[in-house]
């Protein structure tokens, strides 16, 4: 259905299409199919992968339907269409997250100031929201402008929904070009969002420095009232800073987080603590620290009511999304639900914020002084006592851990008082507790991991929200011309296959060799959780800026938008090409000049799946960690052998290129040793000037030689010309290249895909 | 035993749900036999091999014996290069683990050695999950080639996988087996 003049006009009034800052591009709020020949064009050059999970479809009542081979289901659907649409119903259930927790947050900030209230990032930001401008066309300017973003997402998932039907939708070509618009929306909300909690509570923003907080479970003061907060939403734990403010409490009383509503806590107030990521949540929860346990929305582990219960801690839940069962009490005077509470232990949902913020911290200071005996770890002797039924040969709990762990020799030797391999079991634990479930003897093995775990501080930067202007026109012309070997974002999960800290040795390794490195959510607390020999942290030792060789913690899951909106910065600010309603130039841009790649080391959420599909879409690829190819699906080129066409800008003639770059948009590796070459890899880009691709070379041959050994045995993909072998292997790769034949190809400085493809962007557009 | 079929690994994460489940190669003998019909059989080494002790070897050396009784090439995943190279053998591929599935899946690509598609391909030490999801790849899209998972957690996604051997001295055993037994074919 195309769009009919009555949708454009109506279009032109949300964006206020007579605004002057840009002439509006052509595809204003892109509806289903306004971008599916750009979508296609990329799954041409990069094929779907899938893994299916399951031979079969149980959707609907025709079903089961057994897919396997070229057998269909019962509807039609074969089995790569299936799983396209599972791809396209988990990006909208990560969509919908963060869409659902952005129009909370605008709606609970537009009661609070109206919906008049200004955007504005500081001075260091004046393309306030780059993704919303490129997407929609919109200039938001208030709070009401970002709820225009959120309408947008919810109209068009309604449609896309839909296409999950049964009967629906029956290409998988399809289905990704919706999941991919599935991928956009959510970075829309992620920028909505994020602009309206740093305008609306004053998060940083414009400042690089921002302070170093505590992470760590050992960082609380288990001796004060202790409050952690769970979830993504932090409008309830930012009304308890503010409670406590008020009463002059701050000081009195503990306040700590899991997952992100810690990160945008301590981004309301550096005095507040980050206990550590989602897979800390059971572990944390189980040790009975906390007095109350509050829980908002998002990856928020769903027996946390009886983990509180049998720690004889408070327990209020605030999202309507996380109801528990529970009975909503904020029609309730806060005498009322104390007294059932602390009375009945009884847990309450509160959807009024300042209510329970109130109810959350008079529980606190009242249980704080009847718990103390509560609060205490397991010890060693406690430890290998409960473990004593152990022999470590009935293997139900390695048979049962979904990171493939090797739990019963650790219980076995904490059982004889060595808690050595329980702690390196406890560093690559994901805290699913399925271990425990099996356990035929009923060892309780998350609290045995009590005795094991170290419990240091570690220092972490709070998020510094959006990238400035200012270091966009710094480091835009080395990005571009490939001087600065490539912009990493760590985002996501910590459903982490390895070590917990591995994320940061990839960080400091990407660092070192002068990539931009930046990080996001369970990913950002993971990585600092690795000190040097000095007791230093990433975060204290280099340089919170967007400039080679720094690092930077942009916040929590909702903060991703500002690394893809410093890639549309970069083609909109450092190559002036307008972005307003542009979305094919500005992808296009990305894809063939900004040297970007997303990683998710340790997937797991719909959330990061979304997040993902989005970057890929916007032309950035993604790297993720092994539980990623439990997404079941990956986009891949054929190498070498793939379609490597792209016009050239200045001569408007088809070149093919020959060269891979970026060679694959979404893939899975299985080491961390493997991940750092293909991030690595994944930053060359086409763009990339003879200099620019050297500097890349030299980090892709010595992370090579460093992990795997030897060269690379695909250089010939990626060296153009003799100038480009970087000086010290200058001799050994010109022997390896004189042996596989390699000729010299072409370097383009303006290469577009615009123009491959039927598109209403003319090549012109692509040039400045 | 030899119409046992696996839909029970030894993780649970990898349990099937489907139709489809691979034929449980318990003998050796049989395992041999799998591979000498071969004729233009790949052995992909996940990262495990390099780290994962059978008695007082690793798992790479009876990996490399299997490829070196018939030539197989092989396709060093991961990081595994490093120690193939300490041990003096170079790989045939050095692809990761889901770019060689993703390349295998291809009829019309030429193998590691160029000699047209691999009609049978092994696998050992690819941690379990990423392997199961890969061996689901090659089953549901790879109809021309046969999968052979050589892991004692046992695969149902492969067409052919080994039984659960949770003793290491019996998992030894299997795999010498498999060594003699190829020597002597
Ligand atoms: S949606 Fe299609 S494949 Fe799935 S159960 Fe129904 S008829 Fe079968
Ligand atoms: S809680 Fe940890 S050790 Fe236990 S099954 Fe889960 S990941 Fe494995
Ligand atoms: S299931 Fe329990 S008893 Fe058995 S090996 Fe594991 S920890 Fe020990």
């Amino acid at each position: 259905m195309s769009k009919g003049k009555l949708r454009e006009e109506e279009i032109r009034r949300i964006i206020r299409a007579d605004d002057e800052w840009e002439p509006v591009g052509p595809t204003p709020m892109p509806s289903l199919t306004d971008l599916r020949n750009w979508d296609f064009r990329l799954l041409d050059t990069y094929e779907p992968f899938y893994a299916p999970f399951c031979d079969l479809c149980c959707l609907c009542t025709f079903g089961k339907c057994d897919l396997t081979g070229d057998k269909k289901g019962a509807c039609g659907i074969d089995i790569a269409a299936q799983q396209a649409r599972w791809i396209l119903i988990c990006s909208l259930m990560g969509t919908a997250a963060h869409g659902a927790h952005g129009r909370h947050m605008i709606e609970h900030l537009i009661e609070k100031y109206g919906e008049d209230f200004k955007i504005d990032l500081g001075s260091q930001v004046n393309v306030e929201a780059p993704i919303i401008r490129t997407v929609m066309g919109l200039k938001p300017e208030n709070l009401g402008d970002l709820r225009k973003a959120i309408e947008y997402v919810e109209r068009e998932m309604i449609h896309l929904v839909s296409a999950t039907h049964m009967g629906q939708e029956g290409s998988y070509r399809d289905f990704e070009s919706k999941a991919f618009h599935a991928g956009m929306l959510d970075h829309v909300a992620l920028e909505a969002a994020d602009i309206a909690q740093i305008v609306g509570y004053g998060l940083p923003t414009s400042i690089a420095d921002t302070a170093l907080v505590d992470l760590g479970w050992g960082a609380i003061d288990v001796k004060k009232p202790t409050i952690v907060v769970v979830g993504h939403n932090a409008v309830t734990a930012n009304a308890i800073v503010d409670y406590l403010r008020q009463h002059d409490l701050y000081d009195k009383v503990e306040v700590a987080g899991l997952c992100c509503t810690a990160l945008d806590m301590t981004r309301y107030d550096s005095g507040a603590k980050v206990i550590g990521p989602l897979s800390r949540q059971r572990f944390f929860l189980k040790a009975g620290l906390a007095d109350v346990v509050v829980t908002d929305e998002q990856c928020v582990v769903t027996d946390i009511p009886q983990m509180a219960s049998e720690a004889g801690a408070a327990m209020v839940a605030c999202s309507d999304k996380i109801c528990y069962g529970l009975e909503e009490a904020s029609a309730k005077t806060a005498d009322e639900i104390l007294q059932d509470m602390l009375e009945n232990q009884k847990q309450f949902l509160i959807l009024d914020s300042e209510k329970a913020a109130e109810v959350i911290v008079r529980a606190a200071l009242a249980l704080a002084p009847v718990r103390q005996e509560r609060k205490k770890i397991m010890t060693q002797e406690e430890a290998a006592l409960v473990s004593a039924k152990c022999r470590g040969t009935c293997e139900a709990c390695n048979r049962a851990c979904p990171n493939l762990l090797p739990i019963n020799v650790a219980i076995n030797q904490a059982r004889q008082g060595d808690f050595a391999k329980l702690g390196s079991v406890f560093l690559r634990c994901i805290g699913c507790a399925k271990c425990e479930e099996a356990c035929v003897n009923d060892i309780p093995i998350q609290k045995v991991m009590q005795a094991a775990a170290a419990s240091d501080t570690y220092k972490i930067r709070a998020g510094r929200g959006p990238i400035h202007d200012v270091e966009i026109r710094k480091v835009g012309s080395p990005i571009v011309l490939g001087t600065i070997p490539g912009v990493v974002l760590f985002a996501g999960c910590s459903n982490f296959p390895g070590d917990i800290d591995d994320v940061a040795w990839l960080a400091e390794e990407l660092a070192r060799r002068k990539y931009i490195v930046t990080l996001s959510g369970c990913a950002a607390m993971a990585a600092s959780m690795r000190k040097d020999e000095d007791g230093k942290t990433i975060y204290e030792k280099y340089i919170p800026e967007f400039d080679a060789g720094c690092i930077v913690n942009v916040g929590s899951c909702v903060s991703n938008a500002h690394v893809v909106g410093a890639a549309i910065k970069i083609a909109n600010i450092f190559a002036t090409l307008p972005n307003r309603a542009n979305f094919e130039l500005m992808a296009d841009y990305i894809l063939n000049r900004v040297g970007a790649c997303g990683v998710v080391w340790g997937p797991y959420s719909q959330k990061a799946l979304s997040i993902g599909t989005g970057a890929v879409r916007w032309g950035i690829p993604v790297v993720l960690g092994p539980h990623g190819s439990k997404y079941r699906r990956l986009f891949m080129s054929k190498k070498e052998a793939g379609d490597w066409n792209v016009i050239d800008g200045r001569t408007k003639q088809v070149v093919n290129t020959e060269e891979p770059t970026p060679e694959h948009m979404m893939l899975v590796t299985e080491t961390k040793e493997r991940a750092l070459v293909t991030i690595i890899k994944q930053c060359f880009r086409r763009n990339d000037t003879p200099p620019g691709r050297a500097i890349k070379l030299n980090s892709y041959i010595s992370a090579y030689k460093q992990v795997i050994g030897g060269l690379p045995d695909d250089l010939q993909n990626f060296v153009r010309t003799e100038k480009e072998i970087p000086i010290v292997y200058k001799r050994e790769v010109i022997a390896y290249l004189k042996e596989v034949g390699w000729k010299p190809k072409t370097v383009l400085s303006l290469p577009t895909i615009i123009g491959t493809y039927e598109t209403k962007v003319p090549i012109e557009a692509t040039i400045k | 035993m030899a119409s046992e079929l696996m839909t029970m690994p030894y993780y649970k994460v990898n349990i099937l749900t489907g139709t489809k489940a691979a034929k449980v190669v318990s003998e050796p003998a049989e395992a041999a036999s799998i591979i000498d019909k071969a004729t233009n059989p790949l052995y992909v080494f996940g990262a495990e091999v390099i780290d994962s002790p059978v008695g007082d070897k690793l798992l790479i050396d009876f990996a490399l014996d299997i490829a070196k009784s018939r030539n197989i090439p092989i396709c060093a995943t991961a990081h595994v290069k490093k120690k193939m190279m300490e041990l003096g053998v170079l790989p045939d591929s050095t692809y990761d683990i889901i770019e060689i599935v993703h390349f295998l899946k291809d009829k019309n690509w030429m193998g590691v050695r160029g000699k047209g598609f691999h009609d049978l391909v092994l696998f050992t030490g690819v941690r379990c999950d990423l392997a199961e999801r890969g061996l689901s790849t090659l089953k549901h899209f790879a109809p021309h080639l046969k999968t052979f998972a050589i892991c004692r957690r046992s695969h149902p996604n492969a067409d052919f996988a080994v039984p659960i051997i949770t003793k290491t001295e019996k998992w030894r055993g299997y795999l010498e087996g498999v060594i003699g037994e190829l020597g002597t074919a």
